[in-house]
């Protein structure tokens, strides 16, 4: 009894929308993506917003669907790959060397820093709040006290003296250290990973004026939206972290030409 | 004189380069073998222009029938010692050939490892994956460590896919399609550290024709990985152009004007012809500084859109002729 409410605890915590991570600065390329579409299309859309709507809609539905695998496929391995982790006194070593190995695989400047950012808001929360949550297991001990190790790395490490060998605090290894520690089990933490990327994607549509608050909550609680997360948690759930691929290549595109787009509402 | 096929090894597929170093420096190719189906030519050195009149040495990578049958399986090592240069190339796309199932892969792995200061220059024709063909790659580099922090081994390496024959209706219609591509540093102390790593890999699921929704309608996409102090300023010519990319989604509030045309010098020219050309043919790139490399991500409609863009920008620069000789710029002609 005592076990599972600490894990439905952990997981309210987690999914909670109010988690101070600051995902609603980030729009994981939806914003470029959408302005590509518009270079693309034309200039007609300025004359009538219902169709240009419409169509976006259309756009969004894809790029939703791609977003999430290609964030499957890149990301999930090192989530679950961490989770699965501790109970040793190796643990810390899995988590530096997964981060390392994380930064090396995600050579698009704009989401290195989406994951930086909220990796180490993460870290923040972990050190004011979540540790006391630790659940009384070994695996979910030795787990926490990894991640408050990785926390003090990343205060020691001080802003322009970052080199190849220091740590960076991504989110994905993170997330699943952070979720494992707080006992929630690691179907869930995946299934909750992937749900919180969909949820602050949508958040981002509903911002860029793509859908309206009852759209992008009713996508939310599709059938559909489940049926592709649990799909792809099980193509990729169990993939090694030294596997993990980009499964859809343009998706770099959109997201390494944020950069460049005129104006901008979001940090990715 | 020497021929110049190479003696062979008995692992199918198997083989092997060694870019030695005669004393006091001139690089030597110790061996070259190779075995069914793929086969390595090197025709004789080419010295550089330069000052010190640079030997490079190159070595052609050739399959039978140009391409990888179901099951082929490659496995290439090449081993630079200390400031000898090399450069790959291949003679026409290497194409994949139809596979009776996906679990009848055909792999191609190239390890190579750089003593320091040595140099690799591998800029292949696109792979061209056919209809439900079943595909692995691998690329590794190892940087074996220098004395005193002195210089690392440099690379500029392109891993880039096209989208098959579309002539022939093929658009991403393959099976499976994985690149990886991976730099380690050797440390002193014998393990690898993971500088970085671009790993791809498409499988269409079961869906035929899955993979083309992803594609947003492009016909080739690729990588260019810089890495090495050789290779720093074509880094930070990249860079600086990518930053001056025109902006989406911007008015041209200064398009035709008539004065400021004319007295811009003439690199500045020849960018407003780059972007305009990249807009036309719709390249659409990236390029980013990270871990000490430079990585470049580009995308186009047509094999030749993105070989005639990627030419121009690494012929504008100069690097690449200068370094390697005009040869190892011949897949992007």
């Amino acid at each position: 009894m005592a076990q599972s409410t600490t894990a439905l605890h952990a997981l309210l915590l987690l999914s909670d929308s109010a988690l101070p991570l600051g995902s609603f600065a980030f729009s994981s390329g939806l914003e470029s993506f959408l302005a590509h579409r518009k270079t693309k299309t034309g200039t007609h859309r300025a004359s009538g917003p219902p169709n240009g709507a419409v169509q976006d809609i259309e756009y969004f539905h894809a790029f939703l669907e791609q977003s999430l695998e290609n964030l499957a496929s890149t990301a999930l391995p090192y989530v679950t790959t961490a989770a699965r982790s501790g109970g040793d006194a190796a643990v810390k070593q899995v988590l530096l060397d997964l981060d390392n190995d994380f930064d090396a695989s995600t050579p698009c400047t704009v989401a290195r820093r989406a994951s930086i950012s909220q990796g180490k808001a993460l870290l923040a929360i972990w050190e004011r709040a979540l540790s006391s949550s630790t659940a009384p297991t070994d695996q979910a001990r030795s787990l926490s006290a990894a991640v408050s190790d990785c926390a003090l790395l990343v205060k020691s490490t001080k802003p322009g003296t970052a080199s190849l060998s220091s740590y960076n605090g991504h989110l994905p290894p993170l997330f699943g250290a952070v979720a494992a520690a707080m006992g929630l089990p690691i179907e869930q933490t995946g299934y909750l990973f992937l749900l919180n990327h969909a949820k602050a994607i949508l958040s981002a549509a509903v911002r860029a004026s793509v859908l309206g608050p009852y759209q992008s909550q009713s996508v939310l609680a599709s059938e559909s939206l489940q049926a592709h997360i649990k799909i792809l948690i099980d193509r990729y759930g169990t993939v090694k972290a030294e596997d993990a691929a980009v499964s859809v290549p343009t998706m770099d595109v959109w997201m390494g030409r944020h950069e460049l787009l005129y104006s901008r509402i979001f940090n990715s | 004189m020497s021929s110049p096929f190479k003696i062979t090894t008995s692992q199918p597929g198997n083989g092997s380069i060694h870019l030695g170093l005669l004393p006091p420096s001139t690089p030597r190719l110790k061996t070259s073998s190779y075995q069914y189906p793929l086969k390595l030519v090197s025709p004789s050195p080419s010295h550089l222009p330069d000052e010190a009149q640079t030997l490079v040495h190159t070595v052609y990578l050739l399959t039978y029938g140009g391409g990888l049958v179901a099951g082929d399986a490659i496995d290439l090592h090449v081993m630079l010692d200390a400031t000898t240069r090399l450069v790959l190339l291949t003679q026409g796309s290497t194409k994949l050939f139809r596979s009776p199932g996906r679990d009848v892969v055909s792999k191609q792995s190239m390890n190579v490892s750089l003593a320091p200061g040595s140099a690799l220059c591998y800029l292949p024709d696109p792979v061209q994956p056919f209809e439900q063909s079943c595909f692995e790659q691998q690329q590794s580099y190892t940087l074996l460590p220098s004395d005193s922090n002195g210089p690392t081994g440099n690379l500029c390496v392109l891993d880039w896919v096209c989208n098959g024959r579309p002539a022939n209706g093929e658009n991403w219609s393959f099976l499976r399609y994985g690149s990886r591509n991976e730099i380690y540093v050797a440390q002193p102390s014998g393990k690898r550290r993971l500088l970085l790593r671009d790993n791809m890999l498409m499988d269409d699921g079961g869906v035929t024709n899955s993979i083309k929704s992803r594609m947003d309608s492009q016909g080739v996409i690729g990588t260019l990985i810089l890495h090495g102090a050789l290779l720093t300023k074509l880094g930070h010519f990249f860079m600086d152009e990518f930053k001056l990319l025109p902006r989406i989604g911007g008015r041209k509030w200064d398009s035709g004007s008539e004065s400021g045309d004319e007295d811009v010098d003439e690199a500045t020219q020849r960018r407003a012809v780059r972007q305009r050309e990249e807009t036309a043919t719709g390249v659409l790139w990236s390029a980013a500084a990270v871990r000490d490399c430079v990585v470049v991500k580009f995308a186009g409609p047509s094999v030749e859109a993105g070989r005639s863009w990627l030419r121009v920008m690494l012929m504008e620069e100069g690097s690449v002729a200068r370094l390697f000789g005009e040869r190892a710029l011949l897949c992007l002609r």
